[in-house]
């Protein structure tokens, strides 16, 4: 029996039969399907995921008149940053870099954003932001959007200035634990409505909050009242990007209009994303290294499928390292990459990258 | 994030509609700006622009296109509408709001 | 009461995180005359092993798992204090820390919780820790496990260098290193040495005891 050359979740190659190769894309729906509760792949879309792998192409693509347009996140951190963010370093500046995913990638919409890219750091910086991106909206065509991680994290000690719940929770403070989360949720709700009004004011074209709940269900809670707020007084789109499939319950009880966040999976994050008014939502399904590739697309097709089903707001699919069924890997193989590029065009149906 | 042959280039040839090589933005922004999903979106933009759905991602068709409506091209030619410029008569063409627009306009003196 | 219902209870006062509950089912089953090994094995531990589910599943929390802790560890005390001599049910003594670099800690607290509520001795070193403090508590507190976390590609690197100084320290034997963070994967694991690679706290803990032969 001929073997389909293909790869693991960590970029590794590997050959697999057209047997093991249907296993494991069944197996991984069925996985998702019993993880988040949702629908499994159907029979045609189990097809077609093996015919997407089984190409024998190093790249392969949508098919005409399919093409989605995509969002960025990270900024342009992959052409001037460092090792940090998997960038090549080029001795560019910030505004020519997002000016060469206009003209050279092709992109249809791009961020700018600082290097340290939260918004606590950044907002010291937030003058000399708002002066490139009025560079960059007098410049270029498409639209510009300001991007950042709320990263909640770095509001406790000790880089902030409420207690680690993380070490809290290990001297069973549970109470004063889930306090502590509260106020840094505060602050950095505070911080981040301060900062994307500023952007608002220069005319930016939208907000991209990046890694949303990678603190914990606070994390979460900040973004989504944050969001509400933007959406009562300002102009700006706004992306919201997760951080993980699941919604960790570093608190365990905080809840927006009434449903628990944490433990919320993708399709349940889309529901309180929109109710807070967001304009896109970008959902993440983590990679497992020790699967393979098309197990993966698989997996992360299965969730992001349901989430392009029950939504009314655009969906753009979180495809960056490691999650959504690429490959956890600095360098990306190409042929991986593809073949989850079009899975979510194709199967997931998703309204953008 | 990172790799940007790797990463970025590659979802842009694989699945991306081309940006302004096409009418990639323009979709893009009915997205963003207006919450549409992209049946739609892509159906608005068709409409305005007199095209089919499908000759928005096709380069030949758009590249012609955006020259003829001065939207702004990705090759840089004398003459043509680019930055604040193109966004104003995109904004025109397809009857929307631009932030970076209204906000010249607020500044351009009466 | 019959061992089986006792053995339930135990169960139970580790799921519903209730450490009042878990002391009085500790003394009650030795009282029945339970070895503490048959109570902890086939009770505490067990329901240590289903709220762990239940945490993968998403039905509890970290805070739960906390409280779960405290339960096992009250549980463990009693007893412990009624083994012989010298024969007390540490299931293993594991040092861990996120590494030099990296601030990201979230991911290692869930598996410190996971492994305290396992009935492991576990030093938290933080995150941000240098190499050489790894090796030195292993040393100071005669580790079988040294457990490093990464989550950025440049500090992954780190990891590496903490298998080199545990040979240069001369304990690498006699430890268990385990790798694990975001951008960790299996083949990095088997690059550098390391004896496991954990996808998640779970699947930390699986490996952990499948070393130690628990």
């Amino acid at each position: 029996m001929s073997k389909i050359w293909t790869r693991m979740g960590d970029g590794s190659a590997v050959e697999m039969t057209p047997d093991e190769l249907r296993a494991d894309i069944i197996a991984a729906s069925e996985d998702a399907a019993d993880k988040g509760r949702v629908p499994p792949l159907e029979d045609n879309e189990v097809e077609k995921l093996i015919e997407i792998f089984s190409a024998p192409w190093r790249v392969i693509g949508v098919e005409p008149g399919h093409e989605v347009p995509l969002t960025k996140d990270e900024t342009a951190c992959t052409l001037v940053s460092s090792q940090l963010s998997s960038g090549a370093h080029l001795p560019i500046s910030r505004e020519a870099a997002v000016e060469i995913f206009e003209r050279v990638f092709c992109f249809d919409t791009m961020e700018l954003g600082w290097i340290d890219y939260s918004f606590k750091p950044a907002k010291a910086m937030v003058s000399l932001d708002q002066v490139s991106i009025e560079r960059l909206l007098a410049t270029t065509v498409f639209p510009v959007l300001y991007g950042a991680m709320p990263n909640m994290g770095l509001y406790y000690t000790p880089d902030g200035p409420f207690t680690n719940p993380a070490d809290l929770l290990g001297m069973m403070k549970i109470d004063e634990a889930r306090q502590e989360e509260m106020k840094a949720a505060e602050l950095c709700m505070e911080d981040m409505i301060y900062m994307c009004k500023r952007f608002d004011e220069i005319g930016a074209d939208g907000i991209d909050f990046d890694t949303t709940a990678s603190a914990g269900d606070a994390d979460f809670w900040a973004t989504l009242k944050t969001v509400e707020e933007l959406k009562k007084t300002t102009d700006l789109g706004i992306e919201v990007g997760m951080s993980g499939e699941f919604i960790l319950g570093m608190h365990g009880e905080i809840e927006y209009n009434g449903k628990k966040l944490a433990g919320m999976f993708p399709h349940q994050q889309l529901k309180v994303v929109e109710e807070a008014g967001a304009d896109i939502f970008g959902p993440v399904v983590n990679t497992k290294t020790n699967k393979s590739a098309a197990w993966n697309v698989a997996r992360a097709v299965t969730f992001v499928k349901e989430v392009c089903k029950q939504a009314t707001i655009p969906i753009h699919a979180n495809v960056g390292m490691g999650v959504g069924g690429t490959p956890m890997f600095e360098t990306p193989p190409v042929d991986a990459l593809s073949r989850a590029s079009v899975a979510m065009v194709e199967i997931a149906k998703v309204d953008g990258l | 994030m990172g790799d940007p042959f790797g990463m970025s280039l590659t979802h842009a040839i694989a699945s991306g509609m081309g940006g302004i090589r096409t009418a990639g933005d323009l979709v893009a922004r009915m997205q963003l700006n207006y919450r549409m999903r992209l049946p739609e979106a892509k159906k608005y933009v068709a409409e305005k622009l007199h095209v089919s759905t499908f000759d928005l991602s096709d380069s030949t068709v758009m590249r012609n296109l955006r020259e003829e409506l001065d939207i702004g091209c990705v090759e840089a030619i004398p003459g043509l509408a680019k930055g604040l410029a193109a966004k104003a008569r995109i904004a025109d063409l397809l009857d929307i709001k631009i932030a970076a627009v209204e906000k010249l306009k607020g500044k351009l003196p009466v | 009461m019959a061992h089986e219902d006792l053995i339930k209870e135990a169960q139970e006062s580790v799921l519903s995180q209730d450490k009042a509950k878990a002391i009085d089912v500790a003394n009650r089953a030795l009282a029945a005359g339970m070895s503490p090994q048959e109570i902890m094995n086939e009770g505490f531990i067990v329901g240590i092993r289903q709220l762990g589910d239940k945490f993968d599943e998403g039905e509890v929390f970290l805070p739960e798992l906390m409280l779960s802790a405290e339960a096992m560890e009250a549980a463990m005390e009693i007893c412990n204090a009624a083994l012989p001599e010298g024969e007390s049910q540490s299931r293993g003594t594991v040092v861990i820390g996120t590494v030099e670099g990296d601030v990201h800690d979230i991911g290692k607290a869930i598996v410190v919780s996971y492994m305290r509520a396992s009935g492991f001795e576990v030093h938290d070193l933080g995150r941000d820790c240098p190499t050489d403090k790894f090796v030195d508590t292993a040393k100071e507190v005669n580790a079988n496990v040294v457990g490093a976390s990464a989550l950025l590609t440049a500090t992954l690197r780190k990891q590496r260098e903490i298998v080199e100084a545990l040979k240069e320290a001369g304990i690498r034997d006699q430890v268990k290193f385990v790798v694990g963070g975001a951008v960790c994967t299996q083949g990095w694991a088997d690059e550098i040495g390391a004896d496991a690679y954990a996808k998640d706290a779970g699947d930390g803990i699986r490996k952990i005891e499948a070393l130690l032969g628990l």
